[in-house]
């Protein structure tokens, strides 16, 4: 790797300034641990990429914090995996997230990696994506030509490693609107072991339980496709129905994972994956309706 | 180039260093901190684990310049001036918490983040689950956590000394 510039602005108009530079626009760096390992392996292999300017948004202020703005939750880009999960305040819809920030690399990387910069590095297997779409996050994003735009997260995340962010455009901020006091999230995962590890399948939702009976579900699943993906013929099945977890459980059926397409690799075939996928979406809509289950302890 | 300037065991440093420098470069290669050791260098293993301002970070995934205006604390800052040890230190050598070594600087650590965050002490279960991203490829986890549970309790206070290992173990 060859030396490349590296800039860290104080101000967000010195951030968006330095993003205009259309021919060579810098890499944007908060936590930083993608950056450094994608580019070893990059090196392992033999093909390096070729040195990028480095734009550090570590110094800008404004962004570090979770804040309750009414209508939505406002998740800077400096927020790390490590406020989220240490954040006991959140409602029982963000109890999905918080458990994905528990299960996201080790102790280390949960203090430096940042909930924004996993979905700008748009992974398949990324940990915060199903619980976001599940939450019905947007991001926002911000620059010197155009101001803010907002995005569903659905519609950010175009591909595997690729979003929507423009070249000029630097990603402020993740907006997870109001649930109902009845919503609770959950989020479950399966790798080769328990911890550091990357997903073989995950599950994601959001379910509002009303009157004994399901009143809204937001369900989702990542590694599963190139991009995490809702589930909505699964949502359909059982939205309305009693709280029942077994019942429930058994009202998802394999076709209702239509949307998903997974992959034969190193760590599963696709069958199996499928497989993982549906057990796992079971156990957490009967765990999300079971009448006594304790909230997910920080 | 640019310049960084950090405490490091609580000593100023001021370091031109190129923009793509590693925290772990300039600790071992600049400053001759060889104690903090690169295993993996993709943030897996936790051997180059260092604090920034109080917290565990994997010093080969942090470029030096991000570390511009903080306190880094690397394993050779854990013992005092006159040599007395850390406690955490003291109970990786009284209950052979090691096998070769490599990553016990790492470990001891992130052990002593995780042990300063949980005021109220800490389970065998969450002693190993805070363990995740450190990995002893002697599979010498068993010591490491009796260690920590043994030092969890001097460094909060509830034991003046360290509980010593039984000669059996």
């Amino acid at each position: 790797m060859a030396a490349a510039p590296y800039h860290r602005p104080e101000t967000l108009e010195a951030a968006l300034a330095l993003l205009q530079d259309g021919a060579a626009p810098p890499i944007i760096l908060a936590g930083g641990t993608d950056l450094y390992p994608a580019q070893a392996a990059a090196e392992a292999w033999m093909c390096p990429a070729p040195a990028r300017r480095v734009l550090d948004i570590s110094a800008l202020s404004g962004l570090d914090g979770i804040e309750d703005r009414g209508e939505h939750h406002r998740i800077g880009a400096r927020v790390t995996w490590a406020a989220l999960r240490d954040a006991t305040h959140l409602p029982a819809a963000f109890d999905g997230l918080r458990a994905a920030a528990r299960q996201v690399g080790g102790a280390q990387v949960q203090n430096r990696a940042t909930v924004l910069g996993n979905l700008c590095n748009a992974s398949p297997a990324a940990d915060g994506v199903p619980p976001l779409l599940a939450l019905g996050a947007e991001v926002e994003l911000a620059s010197a030509a155009r101001g803010t735009r907002r995005l569903p997260l659905a519609a950010f995340i175009l591909g595997n490693r690729r979003t929507a962010l423009a070249p000029d455009e630097l990603a402020l901020a993740v907006l997870v609107p109001r649930h109902g006091p009845g919503a609770r999230g959950g989020f479950l995962k399966l790798g080769a072991r328990s911890h550091l590890v990357i997903s073989i399948a995950m599950v994601a939702g959001v379910i509002e339980v009303a009157a004994g009976r399901v009143a809204a579900a937001r369900l989702a699943a990542g590694a599963c496709s190139a991009v995490a993906q809702r589930l909505l013929a699964a949502e359909a099945a059982i939205v309305g129905r009693a709280a029942d977890p077994p019942a429930l459980a058994a009202a998802i059926l394999p076709r209702h994972l239509g949307p998903l397409s997974p992959i034969d690799d190193v760590r599963a075939t696709a069958a199996y994956r499928r497989e993982a996928a549906l057990v796992l979406l079971r156990r957490l809509v009967a765990g999300l309706a079971a009448p006594d289950r304790a909230r997910v302890a920080a | 180039m640019p310049q960084v300037t950090l405490s490091v065991n609580g000593k100023s440093h001021t370091v031109e260093v190129e923009g793509r420098t590693l925290l772990v470069e300039l600790l071992r290669e600049r400053l001759r901190l060889t104690g903090t050791h690169v295993g993996c260098d993709t943030s897996q293993c936790g051997a180059c684990v260092v604090h920034i301002d109080g917290e565990s970070v994997k010093s080969c995934t942090i470029l030096a310049l991000q570390a511009d205006g903080t306190q880094v604390t690397t394993i050779e800052g854990l013992a005092k001036p006159d040599g007395t040890l850390h406690p955490m230190q003291e109970a990786f050598r009284e209950y052979h918490a090691l096998q070769c070594g490599f990553c016990t600087p790492g470990m001891v650590m992130a052990a002593i983040d995780l042990v300063q965050k949980h005021p109220a002490g800490l389970s065998e279960k969450e002693i190993r689950e805070g363990l995740e991203g450190n990995l002893c490829r002697c599979t010498g986890y068993h010591n490491i956590v009796k260690a920590i549970a043994a030092a969890q309790d001097v460094m909060h206070g509830r034991r003046s000394e360290l509980a010593r290992a039984e000669a059996a173990e």
